[in-house]
């Protein structure tokens, strides 16, 4: 995905500002699938025809709610028949979607949003303020907050949130919330009307609901009426997949055109048969955890001393197969105030870390590391493979497969690995590093890096912000818990003549927006 | 649980079997049928049994179901627990289990909160015509084969067939089936689908060509051992005293072959062919899960992966209902055609 050259100067909120540029990056997106044969095919793109694509994953428990997605294929689905407010492009930066406009007060606790106009659900409503209500609502209910709206429950006022006129909503927020315009970008927050049943989902996506069977297929058809660019083809079949030979099976055979991660030792099947395979860099890393309140890892050196220990060039090569990139021990790599790049890279360093280790009285060092099968195929051989290099420093690793390894002891293993996907940087903390968070493995908690990061979560100065952030991460990155030696790239697989498929850091195959997608007859 | 072995004495005349201590046929017949039912609802209690302990011992269900999300959600903990009757001792959700089970209810699957029976209705469907299917092309080619290769015995065509059912038998169902969709679907030709997607609310069998690989996976894996069996029988007939003296007489070979060696060849076929359909039954599994074919064995995956337990024990049960049913079937049509082992009874 080519951005508009200015969007690299302008920053992301004034960007906003132009309600006619809005249109025109939506518009951009759409063009640039065209011209720069993003697909295998050639040639313009064709109008017409059935685009299938081969889901990984799904089951019985697969669902339509707009926002309770869970799986590979349910993610899918949502992201053709919803639209967000805001939408992350494929480049991981916040463009205008539903609304033309998301802005924040000076103090960051009122938030307007400005509806885009002739916007319609497909069953032909008009798309009004009170739509945007009624999500916000459903999404953020203080008894049953959704996925996206965990965080937004707690800080919401949705009393004092109204709607100002037909397009236009205030929310209205109990202390200030620097991130709304995040949060409210996430597929898990797709505008639904008032009258909303996940039986019969709605919405106002370039596809319209058809047909559904849980765990198996579901088909959704162009909609006429939509906004913006008008899809290319004329249906969407999305199908579960459980096996991933018979996934790469129904593309290699004609029956699918488009899948969700390929499996590296598949590419070159695929490749073989005139299909290709998209590569897409991502936020996603599986870290190993050590609790920096429990010896020997409460001594610091003994951290830095494993961090040291890493050959991370060696994990991407092995443990991803090369479809990676190289981690700094810190996340969030597509937030603005990202430092893992201006830190200076950790290597393998052995003297160093020997040295540290006996400075901690911790020569000949035995730690048991925990893994498992349900955190992936990445972890368990990641952890061999840190086992392996960790010889070489004299420390002796055994390495320990839990079945389930999201069992008892999860959130209490001295030492163990977990996996995250994409996220920026104050979402991913206020999970994973601030006391009370609901998944901090490695019970991390520095009163001023929480100071930090609740502090940004206020600021709207975004100068500001990033630099308390940065901040933030010099602490983890000098006493954090956490070895981050990589983030794993997303490889999806299309087949011949398709065309119009952008590598994006968001989601799989350009964030599932199947409407750029054309198929050839 | 076979009856009978493979006969080797001739087929009698078909006239009403004597009882010569009095008790009428009748009788003795629904005897026999009683204990044999008796039998079968046993056995059914004990895989019930085995069923249930197996998916109880496999530690809180619940925990495995919400991994990581275990600790965070306590109310999803309560409801789960609650649907899955945790707070009640293992005996007395064994009963309650049991006595639901017998009155048609199969439980709430965990994964969608819908009633399993209506989950289960179309995938039972969708599996018993693949195995039907596969069935009927089967039986008369697996017969076909072995009247050829025993009417060729010890000619080279005979050593061709036995080196290629062979090698069939000896080759996993998923290789069979991987090698067909090279052979079909990817690498050599793609002229066959090489998945099952059908259009949500039809069946499969709506689109007849994706059903062709999975049909014939499943004849493939099974044809080789009912045809080897069947021309052991034949062989042994044709080689019997009373064959030669027929031949003897002058009866044509190929009505040597109709009725005197296939007649006599139809009971151990019928019993090897319940051994592989109710083998089926469970082996679909693999077949289906291959072709994403949507049936039990595609659905048993997803549930074990699901922890979806209610789900898991239903199919556990119909799959075993199935062997049990087709294997008194066949014992059942076994002596019905078996002249002795029907004296035997009667008497």
């Amino acid at each position: 995905m080519n951005q508009p050259s200015s969007s690299s100067q302008l920053s992301r909120r004034r960007l906003f500002q132009y309600a006619g540029l809005a249109g025109a990056a939506v518009a951009g997106l759409s063009a640039c699938g065209g011209d720069d044969g993003g697909g295998s095919g050639s040639g313009p793109q064709q109008r017409g025809g059935v685009l299938t694509h081969g889901a990984t994953g799904g089951s019985g428990k697969d669902t339509l709610d707009a926002h309770a997605p869970v799986t590979n294929p349910d993610i899918a689905r949502v992201s053709n028949l919803f639209e967000p407010l805001l939408f992350w492009d494929n480049n991981y930066e916040l463009q205008p979607a539903l609304a033309e406009s998301v802005e924040p007060n000076k103090t960051a606790d009122e938030w307007t949003i400005r509806l885009r106009d002739g916007l319609t659900f497909h069953n032909g409503k008009d798309v009004t303020a009170e739509d945007v209500l009624y999500t916000i609502g459903r999404v953020a209910d203080p008894k049953n907050p959704t996925s996206a709206g965990v965080d937004l429950a707690r800080v919401i006022d949705l009393q004092a949130t109204k709607a100002m006129d037909d397009r236009t909503v205030r929310v209205v927020l109990k202390q200030p919330y620097s991130i709304l315009d995040a949060i409210v970008a996430e597929y898990t927050f797709g505008i639904v009307p008032v009258d909303y049943d996940p039986a019969k989902p709605i919405g106002t996506g370039a596809f319209s609901y058809e047909s559904f069977t849980p765990g198996k297929t579901s088909t959704f058809k162009k909609y006429a009426g939509y906004w913006g660019d008008p899809a290319f083809v004329d249906q969407l079949v999305i199908q579960d997949f459980a096996d991933d030979n018979a996934k790469v099976n129904a593309l290699l055979a004609g029956q699918i055109q488009t899948l969700d991660n390929l499996p590296t030792n598949l590419i070159d099947s695929v490749k073989g048969q005139g299909g290709a395979a998209l590569v897409s860099k991502t936020g996603a890393w599986v870290p190993f955890t050590m609790r920096v309140d429990t010896a020997p890892f409460s001594d610091n050196r003994v951290r830095q001393a494993l961090r040291l220990i890493v050959d991370r060039q060696q994990m991407v090569d092995q443990a991803l197969n090369g479809y990676g990139s190289l981690g700094n021990d810190l996340y969030a790599p597509f937030d603005d105030a990202y430092a893992g790049d201006d830190f200076p890279q950790r290597e393998q360093d052995l003297d160093q870390a020997k040295s540290l280790l006996k400075q901690a009285g911790q020569e000949g060092l035995q730690v048991e590391l925990f893994t498992g099968d349900d955190i992936s195929a990445v972890a368990v051989a990641s952890a061999n493979l840190f086992a392996e290099q960790a010889k070489a420093a004299g420390v002796d690793v055994r390495v320990t497969k839990k079945t389930p390894f999201y069992g008892d002891d999860y959130l209490s293993y001295p030492f163990a690995q977990d996996f995250w996907n994409t996220r920026l940087y104050i979402p991913q903390a206020a999970v994973c590093a601030v006391p009370g968070a609901t998944y901090n493995e490695t019970h991390f908690d520095n009163p001023k890096f929480t100071k930090l990061v609740n502090d940004a979560t206020k600021e709207t100065d975004e100068a500001k912000r990033n630099q308390m952030l940065v901040d933030a991460q010099q602490i983890e990155y000098d006493e954090g818990g956490y070895i981050i030696w990589g983030f794993r790239e997303q490889i999806d697989g299309y087949g011949a003549g398709v065309q119009g498929i952008e590598p994006s850091k968001y989601l799989p195959l350009g964030s599932y927006k199947f409407q750029f997608a054309s198929v050839s007859a | 649980m076979s009856v009978t072995d493979a006969p080797a004495s001739p087929i009698e005349e078909d006239r009403p079997a004597p009882s010569p201590r009095g008790r009428p046929a009748a009788v003795s017949w629904l005897l026999w049928l009683l204990r044999r039912l008796g039998l079968a609802v046993l056995t059914l209690w004990l895989v019930s049994v085995l069923v249930f302990v197996a998916t109880s011992a496999l530690g809180n269900p619940v925990r495995a179901i919400l991994g990581r999300d275990y600790e965070v959600s306590p109310e999803r903990v309560r409801q789960l627990e609650g649907l899955l009757n945790l707070d009640q001792p293992l005996p007395q959700r064994y009963l309650s289990w049991l006595g639901a089970l017998l009155q048609g209810d199969l439980g709430t699957s965990i994964a969608s909160q819908r009633p399993v029976t209506e989950m289960i209705g179309d995938t039972v469907t969708n599996s018993l015509v693949l195995v039907l299917i596969a069935a009927v092309v089967m039986i008369p080619l697996a017969f076909g084969i072995a009247m050829i290769s025993s009417a060729m015995r010890r000619k080279r065509g005979d050593t061709i067939i036995q080196t290629v059912l062979l090698a069939l038998a000896g080759l996993p169902e998923f290789v069979i089936g991987i090698l067909l969709v090279a052979l079909f679907s990817t690498t050599v030709f793609t002229i066959l689908p090489a998945v099952t997607i059908s259009v949500p609310g039809t069946p499969p069998w709506s689109a007849p060509e994706t059903m062709v690989l999975p049909v014939l996976t499943l004849v493939l894996a099974v044809s080789p051992y009912v045809a080897r069996i069947v021309r052991a029988t034949l062989l042994e007939v044709l080689d019997s005293d009373y064959v030669e003296l027929a031949r003897l007489k002058g009866v044509p070979e190929p009505v040597v072959m109709r009725r005197h060696a296939l007649r006599n060849a139809i009971v151990p076929g019928i019993q090897v062919i319940a051994l592989q359909l109710a083998w089926l039954a469970g082996g679909v599994v693999v077949v289906e899960y291959l072709f994403s074919y949507p049936g039990i064995g595609a659905q048993l995956v997803d549930a074990v992966r699901n922890h979806d337990v209610p789900m898991v024990q239903a199919l556990s049960m119909i799959i075993a209902a199935v062997y049990v049913t087709v294997n008194l079937v066949a014992d059942l049509v076994s002596i019905l055609l078996t002249p002795r082992a029907r004296t035997e009874i009667s008497g």
